[in-house]
């Protein structure tokens, strides 16, 4: 049970966390108005994932191998691209809090329903089928135990929970700062993400390099505990990294971070004169 | 623009993963399914050669952490196919295609890479 558990946990932690930001990022901008996009989102892609699981599952056809690993590394390097756009939208944000320019602010979050739902599809597609093909195992097992279905589940409502506990965090904090901070943790979940559908390719054989490691530490930070499960979940952090995966992390947070703290933490120049005025008025 | 490319985006998503579907697996009807044992100390593949063609990996976790299963190339480390996410009491199925010839079989019970490895042939059915 346990172990079925963590694997609930880890699959649908990233997921989760992604969509509470989302969702506390468009109540904070008063956009509720965009939040059915994200619900419709989250919704399409648990549909499409359980239909295909069953059909994969249920069905005569399997999905092989290397076309497994395709969509799961495609989907990820989908959602980098997408989480990216969503951490640089955010700090356009935190740079027009500092400025007090309401209309700067008005124009950095003006966005259309089409890119939230393509957020929220993928953030929850990207490993939706692998989470279905699991749970449809689970359902098969029932017969016999449903001591795997029902731990699986409970995996999935803690990590929804812990991401509905990310809202409630996220809602209550300087919006400034929360910007600021959620922009720094999705540039190192959108690195693991990355390094992930890069595994995924080495995998499938489509780029090399899957047994040059650049460091294994699975003896200290073992897969199957709760430690493993939860860097694993929140940061795809894998105790076994290639040089490539390594090579792509660095290469995708360095110059990320670096533009995202010049934006999102500069010092505003136009703020001085701005407090001298609100403070003589 | 942009909107109109982000839903397209969204919708042509989906679709990829369902064409993609159709389009790999297996035809039903002469594949020989192998059932596999995962415990956290051992690997028990029911046979050790098949007649080369679709191969369905039928793997139970009969150990109490979570497994993984590969096959691997004659050289032991170019995979040629993987289930991942077996959780104790589950059994998921791999289909593989092999071709004639040799493969190593590999259960990673606790996936720390201390693996229990087996040969595996395919057989050429002339």
């Amino acid at each position: 049970m346990l172990a079925n558990y963590l694997i609930g946990l880890r699959e649908g932690l990233e997921a989760a966390l992604v969509i509470g930001i989302l969702v506390a990022y468009l109540v904070r901008t008063q956009r509720r108005d965009l939040l059915p996009s994200v619900w419709i989102g989250v919704g399409v892609a648990t549909a499409v994932s359980l239909a295909v699981g069953a059909a994969l599952t249920l069905g005569p056809r399997g999905l092989s191998f290397t076309a497994q690993e395709l969509i799961g590394g495609g989907l990820s390097i989908v959602a980098v691209g997408l989480i990216t756009w969503m951490i640089f939208w955010m700090g356009k944000t935190a740079r027009y809090l500092k400025q007090h320019l309401e209309d700067g602010m008005e124009r950095a979050i003006a966005v259309g329903k089409g890119a939230i739902l393509a957020m929220a599809l993928i953030a929850v597609g990207r490993e939706g089928l692998e989470i279905a093909l699991f749970l449809w195992a689970g359902i098969e097992a029932a017969g016999s135990t449903t001591a795997p279905i029902i731990g699986a589940v409970l995996g999935l409502a803690t990590a929804i929970a812990l991401g509905s506990l990310i809202y409630r965090g996220a809602v209550r904090i300087n919006l400034r700062v929360f910007f600021q901070w959620t922009g720094v943790f999705l540039i190192i979940v959108a690195a693991g993400v990355l390094s992930y559908g890069i595994h995924d390719l080495q995998e499938a054989g489509v780029l090399p390099g899957l047994n040059t490691l650049a460091f294994d530490v699975s003896d200290t930070i073992t897969p199957g505990s709760v430690l493993g499960t939860v860097l694993k979940g929140i940061f795809n952090f894998s105790p076994t990294t290639t040089v490539l995966e390594a090579v792509a992390w660095v290469a995708y947070v360095v110059p990320t971070m670096w533009l995202f703290v010049r934006m999102a933490f500069a010092r505003a120049p136009q703020q001085a004169p701005q407090q001298a005025v609100s403070t003589s008025a | 623009m942009i909107t109109h490319h982000r839903w397209a985006l969204a919708c042509a998503l989906p679709t990829a993963v369902l064409v993609l579907t159709a389009c790999t697996g297996s035809a039903s009807g002469d594949e020989v399914t192998v059932p596999v044992s995962s415990t956290d100390d051992g690997c028990v593949v029911a046979q050790t050669s098949v007649p080369a063609g679709n191969v369905v990996f039928a793997v139970t976790n009969d150990g109490s952490r979570e497994t993984e299963f590969y096959v691997y190339k004659e050289d032991g480390t170019t995979i040629v196919a993987e289930v991942e996410h077996v959780g104790p009491g589950l059994t998921r199925d791999l289909v593989a295609t092999l071709k004639p010839g040799t493969y190593i079989t590999s259960c990673d019970p606790g996936m720390d890479g201390d693996d229990i490895r087996a040969e595996f042939v395919a057989a050429d059915a002339g």
